[in-house]
């Protein structure tokens, strides 16, 4: 168990030169993944990592903070997963690295994280749950990275006010949500209707509430109207829309799972606007 | 023989003998051959050699074994004396006149000064008047040579009176490090690099030299050197020679200097709006609260020394005129790195640029100097799938890897060399004068007040040191 940076950067060379013969010492990254995951969500966080690695060769960095611990330490665990590129001989490998944040090294997790940022390439933060808005230890991340991936669908309460600190970010840092991006199958199928949905005036949606929010501030954003009603019949994910009473068209195709969606915005750089007009239009 | 001159302190602790026990442990020490410690320190021969074994044990690379270490311990002696003193050193060189007769070292001698530079002149005096007729001498010292271009003179001047230049090994252990000699390899051993290592295809140079640590105790000599003096006016001037000199006609140690030096005399000495300097306040390093610069041990509550410095600097010659070099060194940084980043000019046309949107950037070459040795290759890579989407891909060449062999410290190189009389990688007395040449910017610190502390331990610098770059329409690698 690794307990500073020089320590983490020791065992995975160490690793690498253990790795499959041959590729270990010719390392290709495309991105280095920082994952925010308290204990409660670490399970999940794990879940979408598996598969990453192949499409996405990188340093994973998953952060587990544990402000109540004893101690004020650093306790990392390194992983070197490699896979076999299919009808090649050499390997793709991605770094895991596991630091759990003790007592008050939870304070400024950035500090942390920078020194073990791939040089030059991109930085994404996935952050598990609702972010602490204006907190230190999240504003800190937020400035180190690219782009921060959240999952609106985790976040509990009223969720305009919570939007509204969410759009606050967007001049700082490129925003994904996981919540809007398991719309778009569904913002392809309301999109067909054009034009008749120029005229939408009341949107229902069966889904998450975040799913509902974000569609019915798409709609608003896109056709520059603010008068739009919505009413959300709560569910685990988005299985129906009702445009003025009539039931929108169910989009083809299976719900991406959570890797794939995690990748995709992986792949995405720069702000994505209309999203953020969305965010902007929720009410 | 090797006569080490404070031999009780860090450097022979932490980095002297864990090389000559690596040396042992190849079998490269001559033979016959001895060493012999030095300093005022009142300890006996067991004492020292018990002490030498816990600092070997514990910084060596290679696992510790009691036959290697017997061997070492077979030709190590300590003497204790006070340098001053000539009694003392009458003791010492009887010690060694004996070793002579007895091992059969034919009176050739490398003499280290471990010591802080005050005791340089009192040493050299002493080591000076009593060099023998027999076997060669050699002198091997250790930085800050001098603490200004007045005093590297006076000291180069009293040095000479026993010493001729060829004796002489000015220790940078920069250059002893594997991957500062694998600069020049991969500049001058393959053909691709060379025809574009100049201004038409190389947008702008930056060297980095960020330490995460603080002064670790070293107060005192600090708020004497600051970032300038301890870092920048040595170390990262050697790495800025290196990657800006021209091809040597061999790899003879006058050759290589001949063209360092060069580089050194057209560095143009920037003037006060291409220099930011800043000094750390409170901040998290590696997720631990640091103290200020101020807060340390040994520093004034008001101190202004610098402990970072960004510059812009230009190389006034055919081969890199107007090509801007970024520098900086700092402490508690985010992270311990010196590298050496070569940015290419962008491609003049890239036909998909709409289509490839933010993923377009221009090649760079990046040299690990330490921690991890090695270089990246930074460039454009197509995106699998539909469509032209463009992404930067890192290639990482780890060195250590390639080799399958742990890297020579630096030391090891560097005592080795002395011991075989090639001076390539150590430091000429023009170098060194031309190295001081940035007093003239130090003298315009002396005028102002700074409002320090300027940035936060942890981070990368004041903002200015950004704005020094931003206003080129660039900006600092990401590390």
């Amino acid at each position: 168990m690794a307990a500073s940076v020089g320590e983490i950067e020791r065992e995975l060379a160490e690793l690498r030169e253990e790795a499959p013969e041959g590729g270990a010492w010719l390392r290709t990254s495309v991105l280095t993944h920082v994952a925010w995951a308290p204990p409660e969500w670490r399970e999940a966080a794990e879940d979408a990592l598996a598969g990453l690695a192949e499409r996405h060769p990188s340093r994973t960095i998953l952060l587990v903070p544990e402000p109540d611990a004893d101690e004020d330490a650093l306790a990392a665990a390194v992983d070197l997963r490699c896979f076999s590129a299919p009808g090649q001989e050499h390997h793709v490998c991605s770094e895991v690295i596991e630091v759990r944040l003790r007592g008050r090294r939870a304070v400024a997790p950035a500090s942390v994280v920078a020194p073990l940022l791939l040089v030059d390439l991109p930085a994404f933060l996935r952050w598990r749950g609702e972010p602490p808005w204006g907190d230190g230890a999240f504003d800190g991340l937020v400035d180190l990275v690219d782009r921060l991936i959240v999952d609106s669908t985790e976040w509990e309460g009223e969720l305009p006010p919570r939007y509204a600190e969410l759009a606050r970010l967007f001049d700082r840092v490129a925003v994904s949500d996981v919540a809007w991006a398991r719309t778009t199958r569904w913002r392809t199928a309301l999109a067909s209707m054009w034009p008749g949905i120029g005229g939408v005036r009341r949107l229902r949606v069966t889904a998450t509430p975040a799913q509902a929010h974000l569609l019915a501030g798409w709609l608003r954003s896109r056709l520059g109207r603010d008068d739009l009603e919505l009413e959300i019949e709560p569910a685990e994910k988005l299985v129906g829309v009702e445009v003025d009473g009539e039931p929108a068209p169910f989009p083809p195709g299976d719900p991406p799972h959570p890797s794939d969606v995690l990748s995709d915005e992986l792949d995405r750089f720069g702000r994505d606007r209309v999203y953020e007009d969305a965010v902007r239009a929720v009410r | 023989m090797l006569v080490i001159f404070g031999a009780s302190g860090d450097l022979t602790r932490r980095k002297l003998f864990p090389a000559l026990y690596a040396m042992a442990y190849r079998n490269l020490l001559p033979d016959p051959f001895a060493v012999v410690g030095t300093a005022r320190t009142e300890l006996e021969n067991d004492e020292f050699r018990a002490q030498m074994e816990e600092a070997v044990r514990e910084h060596a690379r290679d696992p510790f074994r009691d036959d290697v270490w017997e061997r070492l311990m077979e030709c190590s002696h300590y003497v204790a004396t006070d340098f001053a003193d000539d009694r003392g050193l009458d003791a010492l060189v009887a010690l060694l006149n004996d070793l002579d007769e007895r091992r059969g070292t034919n009176g050739n001698r490398i003499h280290y000064l471990a010591v802080p530079p005050a005791a340089f002149e009192t040493i050299v005096e002493q080591v000076g008047e009593r060099r023998g007729r027999e076997g060669w001498t050699r002198l091997i010292v250790e930085k800050p040579f001098g603490h200004d271009l007045a005093s590297a003179r006076s000291l180069d001047e009293h040095i000479h009176r026993w010493f001729a230049e060829e004796e002489i090994f000015r220790i940078d252990h920069y250059l002893g490090k594997e991957t500062v000699q694998n600069l020049l390899a991969l500049r001058f051993a393959n053909g691709i690099f060379e025809p574009i290592w100049n201004r038409q295809f190389i947008d702008h140079v930056e060297i980095t030299v960020a330490e995460s640590i603080g002064i670790e105790g070293r107060g005192d000599f600090y708020e004497q050197a600051g970032a300038i003096r301890d870092i920048f006016q040595n170390h990262l001037l050697q790495l800025l020679a290196v990657t800006a000199m021209e091809p040597p006609i061999d790899f003879t140690a006058e050759s290589v200097r001949n063209e360092k030096v060069k580089v050194l005399r057209s560095i143009h000495t920037p003037g006060p709006k291409h220099v930011v300097r800043g000094q750390y306040g409170r901040g998290f390093v590696e997720g631990e609260e640091a103290p200020a610069y101020r807060e340390e041990e040994g520093v004034a509550p008001d101190s202004t020394t610098e402990t970072f410095v960004a510059a812009k600097l230009f190389v006034d010659n055919w081969r890199w005129a107007d090509t801007p070099f970024y520098v900086r060194v700092g402490k508690r940084l985010p992270k311990r790195e010196t590298t050496v980043a070569i940015e290419f000019q962008r491609a003049p046309h890239p036909p998909f640029a709409e289509l490839a949107g933010d993923g377009l950037e221009p090649n760079v070459l990046i040299v690990h100097i330490q921690p991890n040795e090695g270089v990246t290759l930074e460039i454009g890579a197509k995106v699998p799938g539909q469509g032209m989407a463009i992404r930067t891909v890192n290639m990482d060449f780890l060195y250590g890897g390639a080799f399958r062999t742990s890297l020579p410290e630096a030391y090891e190189r560097l005592i080795l060399d002395a011991m075989l009389g090639d001076a390539t990688l150590f430091t000429r007395s023009d170098e060194v004068e031309e190295q001081w040449a940035l007093d003239a910017v130090v003298a315009t610190w002396q005028r102002d007040r700074p409002s320090f502390p300027n940035y936060a331990a942890g981070t990368w610098g004041p903002k200015p040191a950004h704005d020094l770059v931003a206003r080129d329409g660039r900006r600092w690698r990401r590390r």
